[in-house]
């Protein structure tokens, strides 16, 4: 029980006649990352709003760090970090008095304050401009203090709704060493993202939204695994080799077909490991291979398959 | 965590962010006002943008209509200036007022009130922090404005220094009282553009059709009627008389009553729309 960090049971959210959420349900574990994917409207960022006591739900229940986001909403707030989807910064202060004004509210005396707000502007590389009123910041340098901001008390529970939306490769790649450390550490963190290699790679599980439905749930692995297939690509070096190597993989109880290419072979594989028994099916019958590459169903084939239209898993 | 057996670190668990989780009410008012006030120290053109309105009134005001000193209906023996800067006490602490209004939205557009409340803190103290930065900045103003006009247009009322701090005071409890108004206006509207139209419609026939620049005799009877019934004609009385030291009768009473029950219901209302979610 102490181990979920995030429940939601058949959460509902409605606005006049649109429905935001159709019966939601969610579970994060302590120290995990909870990848939230769906098309503009989906309601993830209702879901992120409800879970963060930003909004109360219209029926269903959710607590976080076992308190009830509605009746225990101060206790929650004592627990989480929220970046919303647009950044959330008092422009006439500076990088520096931002955080710091999160600090002492917080609780944080001043020194302590003063000392927090340096560390988190140098882990988002905004040191330089710590001292400058946030009106003269970027986009991407805004989202980046709005991100510190957040983090400013080591919350146990993270929302972030598009958190990367607007930062450059290089930014990017520095927050998600971020989300790594904190999770590293057992924070629990909720994302949601447009970027497919982004849940990819953070993400222990993923939640896909479709007009305020969950219409798929599991780890990347497993949503790939349910959507599209592996496959191996392979050329070889003599391309009138092929009707030997089809039949060396038939063997091998693969089945392959031709690629387009001339001496171009492509077979689907189940496991991994059957990379191996295409290779050794080749070597046996001495066929020279010029290329060989596994490819990988992507998210985005799960994201074209699941959010856009029809449902297909239950 | 780290193992600092180094004996100035001891403190270290209190500085640990972990342990951060909120704060008491008198460090959130404190910060969050500090924070208000800040912006204003950041950018003091806005303070005197501020002024200019008022500077304005009191030079246009005290030039054009300093012939009124003349005529029958006004008081014996008192200069327009002394009779009109009560008046922009009042007047310019209500324009403050609706500023306090202004600032709530434009918190809630750029999102910190969004941040403030995914914070462990209570939002009756965002919403007072406000008002108390707002009588801060408002105090500076007027206080801005007394001196111009004791120094450039003569104003030295017979109530000497006492009587105008006290007619100071008077015009800072109305414009904080109603800056409540305004916020819980702002808390419902929720954006900028309307609060300042709904600001100064009310604010203009309530300005005129009072006893602010002219004395009640002296206005037309139907417009008389509605400066009577008009409650800003009793604050600037009450602020006029004192600063005068003309019998102010139960005017400071009814000043202060009729604030308090603006503030009240302004209260009220302002943190019942805070909570509604944004
Ligand atoms: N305050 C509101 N009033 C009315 N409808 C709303 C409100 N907030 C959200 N909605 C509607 O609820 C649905 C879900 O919105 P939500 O913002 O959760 O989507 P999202 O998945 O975050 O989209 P995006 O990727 O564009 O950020 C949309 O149809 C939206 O129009
Ligand atoms: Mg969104």
């Amino acid at each position: 029980m102490t181990n979920t960090m995030i429940e939601a049971s058949n959460l509902t959210k409605t606005f006049d006649d649109v429905h935001a959420l159709r019966d939601v349900s969610l579970s994060v574990g302590k120290g995990q990352v909870a990848g939230l994917l769906g098309h503009n409207g989906a309601g993830k960022t209702t879901l992120v709003n409800i879970l963060s006591t930003m909004l109360p739900p219209t029926s269903g229940t959710a607590t976080v760090a076992g308190f009830d986001v509605v009746s225990q909403g101060h206790e929650v707030r004592r627990r989480i970090g929220l970046t919303g989807q647009f950044a959330s910064v008092d422009e006439q202060l500076s990088g520096t008095d931002n955080l710091v004004l999160i600090a002492r509210l917080l609780g944080a005396s001043k020194p302590a304050a003063k000392r927090r707000a340096g560390e988190l502007l140098d882990v988002f590389d905004l040191a330089e401009a710590a001292g400058r009123s946030a009106k003269t910041y970027s986009g991407g340098m805004r989202r980046r203090l709005d991100l510190a901001a957040s983090l400013v008390g080591q919350p146990d529970v993270i929302f972030l709704d598009e958190p990367t939306t607007g930062l450059d490769p290089v930014s990017r790649l520095g927050l998600w060493e971020v989300i790594e450390q904190l999770v590293g550490e057992g924070t629990t963190v909720l994302l949601t993202t447009q970027y497919l290699d982004e849940a990819d790679r953070l993400a222990d599980s993923i939640t896909v939204l479709a007009e305020g439905e969950v219409v798929a749930s599991g780890t990347a692995a497993e949503l790939k695994a349910d959507v599209g297939q592996r496959a191996v690509h392979l050329t070889l070096t003599q391309p009138t080799h092929r009707p030997e190597a089809t039949r060396a993989l038939r063997a091998a109880g693969l089945q392959p077909a031709h690629g387009g290419a001339a001496g171009a072979i492509t077979t689907p594989v189940g496991v991994s490991t059957d990379l191996a028994v295409v290779v050794r099916a080749l070597d046996e019958a001495a066929i020279e291979v010029a290329e060989i590459a596994l490819t990988e169903p992507t998210l985005d084939d799960v994201y074209l398959a699941l959010a856009k239209g029809t449902p297909t898993a239950a | 965590m780290t193992t600092t057996l180094m004996s100035p670190e001891t403190e270290r668990t209190t500085t640990e962010p972990r342990d951060w989780r909120g704060s008491g009410t008198a460090t959130q008012l404190l910060v969050l006002t500090g924070r208000s006030l800040r912006a204003l120290i950041n950018e003091p053109r806005l303070v005197v943008l501020s002024l200019l309105q008022p500077l304005i009134m009191l030079v246009l005001f005290s030039q054009v209509f300093s012939s009124i000193a003349q005529t029958d209906s006004f008081p014996p023996g008192v200069s327009y200036i002394n009779y009109l800067m009560p008046a922009i006490l009042v007047t310019t602490g209500i324009g403050a007022a609706m500023q306090s209004g202004i600032g709530l939205v434009t918190d809630m557009k750029n999102g910190m009130l969004g941040r403030f409340r995914s914070l462990p803190i209570k939002s009756w103290s965002v919403l007072l922090a406000r008002s108390l930065a707002d009588l801060v900045r408002t105090s500076v103003q007027l206080t801005i404005l007394l001196v111009t006009a004791v120094v450039l247009f003569g104003f030295s009322p017979s109530g000497g220094i006492g009587g105008v701090l006290t007619a100071l005071a008077l015009a800072l409890m109305v414009s904080w009282a109603l800056s409540w108004v305004f916020l819980a206006i702002g808390s419902w509207l929720r954006n900028a553009e309307s609060m300042q139209q709904v600001g100064f419609l009310a604010m203009f026939p309530l300005m005129f059709a009072s006893s602010a620049y002219v004395p009640l005799d002296g206005l037309p009877v139907w417009l008389r009627a509605v400066a009577t019934v008009n409650p800003l004609t009793y604050a600037v009385d009450a602020s006029r008389n004192l600063a005068l030291a003309m019998p102010v009768g139960t005017g400071v009473l009814s000043a202060v009553a009729a604030s308090a029950a603006l503030l009240a219901v302004g209260a009220f209302a302002a943190v019942r729309g805070f909570r509604k979610p944004l």
